[in-house]
């Protein structure tokens, strides 16, 4: 068994958190008597980025999009989940990691160069997904069997056979 | 992946030139066992050269055996490189806008023009039947927001007329914008427009561009009541203007209007309005309704032109068009109940009759 102990708690806390903004946003998003908590101070316009055209893809709204994500993202970061022999999982996660941040990488760009404005809800969004991407992708070589990983004390894990 | 096989006999691996146990179940010397606690535990150099000596046995069922990696990147190390690539497209992004921000930049607006005469007829002659068939069915995408009923409040006169209606709202306002479009079809049951003007709101606030009017230098009459619409700010950017929100200011509400407003855009008549503070628009209807906000979401007139948004309104089943006429059989069914019902061939109209019904209008 891999040697990680910090990433499947850290992870799954991580997803919860994503879950909860995502929904909050998918709220306010569909109940407009629901107001969306946020400065706006030029720059920083939550409604404008929520609102905008860039909001949905393909007719689905960018926070619904979000719960798409974080909802197995959490099956996955279950300690369950992260302590599997299966390597689909560990696969799948990293998967659904990378996707992740490609999306991010296009809401990014979207809200300073189409939009012009930035919403703080979304950037919290995009801040635990680039977390999650950080950690599940340096993870990726220990879980995946790539690698050792290194317990404390310097002492190797106990995994490969020589000839 | 490498298949770690399962030596005879078990037991740790043999170190080179070192002694071999012996096989068939031979119990090691002290002197063995003393060499295998010491042994220095397995490392796998890169180059896959495996070390030998120490590394349990892995249990049956357990992950794959770890291959050896790459020459010259281990695996970690692309993972990092990774991490490090997309941080630095982040940080090129940001970096890349703030640099465009630091060069002079241009805000645009749309300047106030005088209205097509295409335009105002497309809005002053829309078909009844529209109405009638429309009703208060304004398409629940565009989040429908009825105005507010007062009941027991006197007529309300503004510059000499009674009944009156008050229009306050600005030009840059995205609310503003899609409201006028309900307020303009629907007094135009009831008088004539004239010296109408076309533009459109903020193009960097939320909803940006809303095609509109305005009612800046406009004038409308009627015999059966009187409008006054206040435009208390332009669309024009301008910094050093705090009082209109960053927009160069007009001329603004008179004594009278100001006290209309002041009174009847409180939270004693507007439910989670803010004292003090006015949002844009507020409309009041002959002390009759309130509007306070649009009645439906500008996001309804994106990327539309004036022309296409007023050649659209004889088509019932456009969503533009409910959301428009929708908003004006509201506004209708106030101006009716200040007015006494008058005129009857738009008062007992079914789709003013019906949003007389929706808001409770006595």
């Amino acid at each position: 068994m891999p040697s990680l102990r910090w990433q499947p708690l850290t992870t799954l806390l991580l997803s919860i958190a994503g879950l909860g903004v995502a929904t909050y946003l998918t709220i306010t998003h569909y109940d407009t008597h629901v107001a969306l908590v946020c400065a706006d101070n030029g720059i920083v316009n939550c409604e404008k980025v929520t609102t905008s055209p860039q909001s949905s893809i393909f007719g689905i709204p960018v926070a619904v999009l979000g719960l798409v994500f974080f909802f197995p993202m959490i099956a996955l970061c279950l300690p369950v989940a992260w302590r599997s022999a299966d390597r689909r999982i560990h696969l799948a996660r990293l998967a659904l990691s990378v996707a992740g941040v490609a999306m991010v990488l296009y809401l990014v760009s979207a809200e300073l160069f189409i939009i012009k404005a930035i919403c703080l809800w979304c950037t919290s969004v995009h801040v635990i997904t680039f977390i999650l991407f950080v950690i599940i992708v340096t993870s990726a070589p220990v879980v995946l069997g790539v690698e050792h990983s290194r317990e404390p004390g310097g002492r190797h894990d106990a995994v490969a056979g020589s000839a | 992946m490498a298949q770690q096989q399962q030596k005879g006999g078990g037991g740790n691996t043999p170190k080179p030139g070192g002694n071999t146990p012996k096989p068939g179940g031979n119990t090691p010397s002290a002197k063995d066992r003393s060499r295998a606690q010491s042994r220095p535990v397995s490392t796998r150099t890169p180059g896959g050269k495996q070390g030998r000596g120490g590394g349990n046995t892995p249990r049956p069922g357990g992950r794959p055996v770890a291959t050896p990696a790459p020459r010259g990147l281990s695996a970690t190390m692309i993972a990092w490189g990774a991490v490090a690539l997309v941080a630095v497209v982040i940080v090129v992004l940001v970096v890349v806008k703030l640099a465009g921000n630091s060069s002079t930049t241009t805000t645009t607006y749309t300047p106030v023009t005088p209205a097509p005469a295409s335009v105002v007829r497309d809005v002053s002659t829309v078909p009844t039947s529209v109405y009638n068939q429309v009703g208060v069915n304004i398409p629940s995408q565009a989040t429908p927001n009825p105005p507010i009923v007062l009941s027991g409040q006197p007529p309300l006169t503004l510059s000499g007329r009674t009944p009156a209606m008050l229009y306050f709202g600005a030009e840059w306002c995205p609310y503003c914008a899609a409201e006028r479009w309900g307020i303009v079809t629907a007094l135009a049951r009831f008088g004539t427009w004239s010296n109408l003007k076309i533009t459109a709101s903020s193009h960097t606030d939320v909803y940006p561009a809303t095609p509109t009017f305005s009612f800046q230098g406009a004038s409308y009459s009627s015999p059966y009541l009187g409008f006054d619409g206040v435009e208390n700010c332009t669309n024009i950017p301008d910094a050093a203007d705090t009082a209109c929100n960053g927009y160069r200011a007009l001329p603004g509400p008179n004594a009278q209007q100001q006290a209309v407003i002041n009174k009847y855009s409180s939270p004693t008549f507007i439910p989670g309005a803010t004292a003090g503070s006015v949002g844009y628009p507020f409309i009041d209807i002959g002390n009759q309704a309130l509007i306070s906000g649009a009645t439906y979401n500008p996001q309804m007139l994106a990327g539309l032109t004036q022309s296409e948004i007023a050649g659209s309104l004889a088509d019932p089943t456009n969503s533009v068009t409910q959301s428009i006429i929708g908003t004006a059989n509201y506004i209708s069914a106030a101006v009716c109940a200040s007015t006494k019902q008058q005129p009857s061939s738009v008062c007992a109209s079914p789709g003013v009759t019906a949003a007389s019904k929706a808001l409770k209008l006595g």
